[in-house]
């Protein structure tokens, strides 16, 4: 499945949090992520994510698509990173 | 879905948290905006461009068993990190051997690869013949009849040099059609290798390495040894069972390809630059067939025995499956043919 991240984290944490969210996903803004997971990678990033998080302060919110083909990705101004697969 | 990345920018890659960070380096030695690559994502990495790397990075891919497949300068296959062998299976290596070993049980393998082959070959010049119907040009039908020909002594054969042989002039036959096929831009002329004469050899042989890489990579994901053969012969310092499984893609993934990027234009004469004794791909069209190798690989058809929607990556990765049931015994091997 395809899916957007988004976090809100407390200062303490949220490098935590960065550095996790890179080995799943595409880095698009602060913040914000993308990508194709798994079902089975999915919870294993919400299972550490878990971990990190303190659930009274910290929220993260994530938008789940059965496919990329479903999604319209608009960009307005500079597009921070792109995610294909050509370096 | 885990997906290659290609690398065709010089940088510099690295481990850093737990995941990929690659550093575009420009020619002049700056520094550009570092990306991360997430681990989880990544199922190979095609190196073309020049990478700088250490230890540390090697032990990381490592262990998420990813392969590196490196290309030199002149877009030749110059060799692979694969990463240690994690789903060795005795039994299946025995096997493996001991079909290689019987001259009775390797010749059926072989045969069937080259029936695989040949069918596939078939399919992509039908196709062509009805698009070239107008021309009032008989090359393609002839040929045709002429594999048909060679296919039907495939199964009177009983040794491998003999089917090699047959390979081969299948191969003379198909080749000599390409010049019908994309002959207003570029001409064939023979194909000629190591290295290639002119712009459509280059290509063939820049496709056919990719289409190895990938079987390669794919073959990692198996039980499978990757130098034991059948129809190649297994040599030292090679992957010769790579070869083997290509040879029944070749025509689907790279010849399809290529005759449609240069009917549409997107390949073109001055895509290339000859090069001492030979002919190599300019960086941006390297970079355009490399995509468009991506994006075929990626794309799904309808599985008929299996009734789902199977890419032609995962395609490769059944085709060896169906070797390892049919060395194991379980159900005979039958070659991997298009029918569209």
């Amino acid at each position: 499945m395809y899916v957007i991240l988004v976090y809100d984290m407390g200062q303490k944490r949220v490098g935590k949090m960065l550095k996790l969210c890179r080995r799943y996903l595409n880095w698009i803004q602060n913040s914000v992520f993308e990508g194709e997971l798994t079902e089975v990678q999915l919870k294993e990033l919400l299972y550490e994510a878990g971990r990190i998080m303190k659930d009274d302060e910290d929220s993260l919110i994530l938008f789940k698509n059965r496919d990329q083909k479903w999604l319209e990705k608009q960009v307005v101004g500079v597009e921070r990173q792109s995610t294909d697969n050509f370096l | 879905m885990k997906q290659p990345k290609y690398l065709f920018n010089a940088g510099r890659m690295s481990r850093h948290d737990n995941t990929l960070k690659f550093t575009p380096v420009d020619e002049e030695g700056n520094e550009g905006q570092s990306r991360h690559l997430p681990i989880e994502q990544v199922s190979e990495l095609y190196v073309f461009g020049s990478l700088d790397a250490n230890s540390a990075l090697y032990n990381f891919l490592g262990q998420h068993g990813v392969s590196v497949h490196f290309f030199n300068y002149y877009e030749h296959y110059t060799g692979s990190f694969m990463a240690r062998e994690y789903l060795l299976a005795g039994k299946m290596q025995v096997e493996q051997t001991k079909a290689y070993l019987s001259a009775k049980k390797r010749i059926v393998v072989a045969q069937r690869l080259i029936e695989g082959a040949a069918a596939n070959i078939l399919r992509v010049l039908k196709y062509h013949t009805n698009r070239n119907a107008g021309r009032r040009d008989e090359s393609i039908p002839t040929a045709i009849a002429v594999i048909e020909q060679l296919l039907m002594s495939v199964p009177g054969t009983n040794d491998v040099p003999m089917l090699m042989g047959i390979e081969g002039n299948i191969r003379q036959t198909y080749y000599s059609t390409f010049d019908t096929i994309v002959g207003e831009t570029f001409c064939m002329d023979g194909r000629s290798k190591r290295p290639p004469q002119n712009e459509l050899n280059a290509l063939i042989s820049f496709g056919n390495m990719l289409c190895y890489t990938a079987c390669l990579s794919t073959i990692y994901h198996t039980q499978l040894n990757p130098t034991i053969s059948f129809l190649h012969e297994p040599g030292a310092r090679r992957y010769s069972l790579a070869l083997d499984i290509a040879e029944i893609f070749k025509p689907i993934l790279v010849d399809r390809l290529i005759f449609r990027m240069i009917n549409k234009r997107q390949l073109q004469p001055s895509d290339f630059r000859a090069e001492i004794g030979g002919c190599v791909m300019k960086e941006a069209a390297r970079k355009r067939f490399v995509q468009g190798f991506d994006e075929l690989m990626k794309e799904t058809i309808k599985h008929r025995s299996l009734g789902r929607s199977v890419s032609y990556r995962h395609l490769i990765k059944l085709e060896c499956y169906k070797l390892q049931k049919h060395l194991l015994g379980v159900e005979e091997y039958r070659p991997f043919k298009a029918w569209w």
